[in-house]
């Protein structure tokens, strides 16, 4: 692949220049990007033992980045407004740069991968465009909404796509066929965060009025909503563990992360338990797979982990610097996470 | 709802909000201030794309998208587009030392500027510096009575009259009496293509508490309500006697919960009864600022300055609630 191969399979930290905004792993667990925001992109091999630089420095974020379900391609998006894509011949084998897609909808934060297939969902302005790796075309189907799309997720069979903006949730079944009209629900504020979770069907949306709304069945029938969070709520994880009813979920407002459990199927059957233990924002949080485990990374310099039951079982550092993103291997047993002032750390966690 | 951070405001970004009615000048202010070797690396955001006609990878675009944040209170808005392009900015702040938001000529500034003290991240990261207003001495009289011309006035900081080489000693200070009408508070510049002193316009600080005020010195003296010719105007209020902190505090949360989207801005220095601090207050909207500043200096003129600039003001009713808080 690179030129002057690094065995980083022994290499724990490494650097970009600027600040990481965006980390992902290959379905497989042998590719990790890291993105930052100058547009860097790295590629790290641990199979072939090296990486490339996909990118340099060029002083235009990227923002979001992801690997598709077969890992057969790579995506990033971000300031510069345009879709990157490269095909990925597996390990050892260089990645092949397509040419970039312009979107003409501004800075681009919001894309993401169908959990089957080889659709790509990219948030454009006020629309939700699809690109189909099959055909290495965008699909005719566009999903339009009132306002600058905030947020997009799939459920985890990728038959549903949730989109919001200020105002408005969006719900979308782009391969039925026929399709049916999207389904709308009015909403106070603008939806910044979304997770439907991996079992059990639940759709999380988090607000920009410091509320959480919660559907029991992928979006349909009444939503619980919880208010009074300390600021606007923007990070949310589903756990893949099973809880006594619908799986934990963890989300992040301010410096503040909050464990939802549910206990009963009343509108008072959620309980809410606080991680307070951050000093600065949170910036990422992500459950481990397969384990009840939470990691939450914070500007304070410190990501910390989470058991099941919200006790605090480790703090890790960096050199310092706060952290923006966080990473599991699909292992559940190595964790990236990312620095604001561009450095990166793998750690193995036991 | 304060608009004070626990953050120093020397650890926030400094903003600078660029606002003026079509072909006022501001592409050309903007890109004296991208060119200008004043030493600061400086980001912009634009809502009109290609008119700045500097290549920069810190020129930003941005569609104005407004976000109701109060259950539909038409006043209580902030722009949802710069929460999140600042919000992705913000990750390079080593890159920057200033950002400037260019508005477009059609643009309320009162969104913009809510939205630095209502967003959770942006109020705890940024700080509004100014708002800079660029005024068209030749032409600001045709549109006169747009609501947008007037919103521009009344929420500046920095009042730029421009184009000064297109109209005569004697038009110009007509104008200049209009304006002062509607905001007798901002600093006033008068300019040919919007060449001034960086830092007159950069690095004002004119939402920090202790330069709540700064009154056009005549202003007092006249003392009378300035609605000349047009619905927007302003009032100040002088006041002698020392004043009651919890009765001025219920009169004005009273006053912007009926009155607040015709409450552009008020600005204030209060002398409270049994106090040896001057207590200074700001609002836009209504959002509400109040803090105890310095102590009065020996020789100082212990009184209450208090201005308003708003739409369709009851000055009579005004006198009467605001004389009823004193001590
Ligand atoms: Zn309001
Ligand atoms: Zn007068």
């Amino acid at each position: 692949m690179a030129a002057e191969p690094v065995l980083v399979n022994e290499q724990l930290s490494g650097a970009l220049q600027q600040p990481i905004t965006a980390l992902a792993w290959s379905p497989d667990g042998e590719l990790v990007a890291i993105a930052s925001g100058g547009g860097e992109l790295l590629l790290l091999d641990f199979r072939a033992g090296c990486e490339e630089l996909l990118r340099g420095d060029r002083d235009q974020s990227l923002d979001a980045i992801g690997f598709s379900s077969d890992g057969q391609f790579l995506m990033a998006v971000g300031q510069a407004g345009e879709l990157l894509l490269w095909e990925l011949g597996g390990s050892g084998v260089r990645p092949l740069a397509l040419e970039p897609l312009a979107l003409g909808a501004g800075w681009l934060d919001a894309a993401a991968w169908r959990p089957l297939g080889l659709l790509l969902a990219v948030a454009a302005g006020r629309e939700v465009r699809l690109w189909d790796g099959a055909s290495r075309q965008w699909c005719p189907q566009v999903l339009d909404l009132p306002g600058t799309v905030q947020a997009l997720a799939w459920s985890a069979d990728g038959a549903l796509m949730a989109a919001s903006c200020n105002g408005e949730l969006a719900l979308w079944q782009p391969l039925a066929s026929p399709a049916p009209p999207p389904f709308r629900l009015a909403t106070a504020s603008a939806g910044l965060g979304l997770a439907f979770s991996p079992r059990a069907g639940l759709l999380a949306a988090g607000q920009m009025d410091r509320s959480l709304l919660l559907w029991p069945e992928l979006g349909q029938g009444t939503p619980w909503q919880f208010s009074g969070f300390p600021a606007k709520v923007r990070l949310l994880a589903w756990s893949d563990q099973l809880g006594s009813l619908a799986p934990p979920l963890a989300v992040a407002s301010g410096d503040t992360v909050v464990l939802w459990s549910q206990h009963d199927t009343g509108s008072r059957g959620w309980r809410p338990q606080p991680l307070l233990w951050h000093g600065a924002r949170v910036n990422a949080l992500a459950f481990a797979p397969g384990r009840p485990l939470l990691a939450t990374a914070s500007g304070d310099g410190t990501v910390a982990l989470w058991d099941g039951n919200g006790a605090l079982r480790q703090s890790l550092e960096g050199d310092g610097q706060g952290f923006n993103a966080l990473a599991w291997r699909p292992d559940g047993q190595h964790l990236l996470a990312g620095g604001d002032q561009g450095r990166w750390w793998l750690w193995p966690v036991a | 709802m304060a608009f004070s951070t626990a953050v120093p405001a020397g650890e926030r970004l400094p903003v600078t909000v660029l606002t003026g009615y079509l072909g006022a000048g501001k592409t050309t202010l903007l890109n004296r201030i991208l060119t200008h070797e004043h030493g600061l690396k400086v980001a912009v955001i634009v809502n009109e794309f290609g008119e700045v006609g500097i290549d920069n990878q810190l020129v930003i675009d941005a569609d104005e998208e407004i976000f109701e944040m109060n259950n539909g209170c038409i006043c209580c808005t902030v722009r949802g587009d710069l929460i999140r392009i600042i919000g992705n900015l913000m990750k390079r702040r080593d890159r920057f030392d200033h950002l400037v938001i260019e508005t477009t000529g059609l643009a309320d500034p009162a969104p913009v500027i809510q939205t630095f003290f209502v967003d959770d991240d942006l109020r705890d990261e940024l700080r509004l510096d100014a708002v800079v207003t660029l005024v068209d001495l030749r032409h600001v009289l045709q549109h006169w009575q747009a609501d947008e011309v007037q919103e521009q006035l009344a929420f500046a900081d920095v009042l730029l009259l421009n184009k000064a080489d297109l109209v005569d000693e004697a038009e110009r200070a007509a104008i200049e009496q209009r304006v002062r009408a509607i905001n007798p508070m901002a600093r006033l510049l008068t300019s040919t293509n919007a060449d001034v002193p960086m830092q007159q316009i950069l690095g004002v600080e004119a939402f920090e508490l202790e330069r709540a005020l700064s009154l056009d010195p005549g202003f007092l003296v006249d003392d009378h309500d300035h609605e000349h010719d047009a619905t927007v105007g302003s009032l100040a209020l002088v006041e002698e006697r020392p004043m009651d902190l919890d009765k001025l505090g219920s009169w004005l949360s009273e006053l912007v919960a009926q009155r607040g989207p015709d409450l552009f801005r008020m600005k204030g220095i209060i002398q409270l009864a049994g106090e040896d601090c001057r207590y200074v207050f700001q609002s836009v909207h209504m959002l509400l600022d109040g803090d105890f500043d310095r102590p009065w200096k020996p020789g100082e003129r212990r009184r209450t300055e208090f201005v308003i600039i708003g739409r369709d003001l009851d000055a009579a009713g005004l006198r009467a609630g605001f004389a009823a808080c004193g001590a």
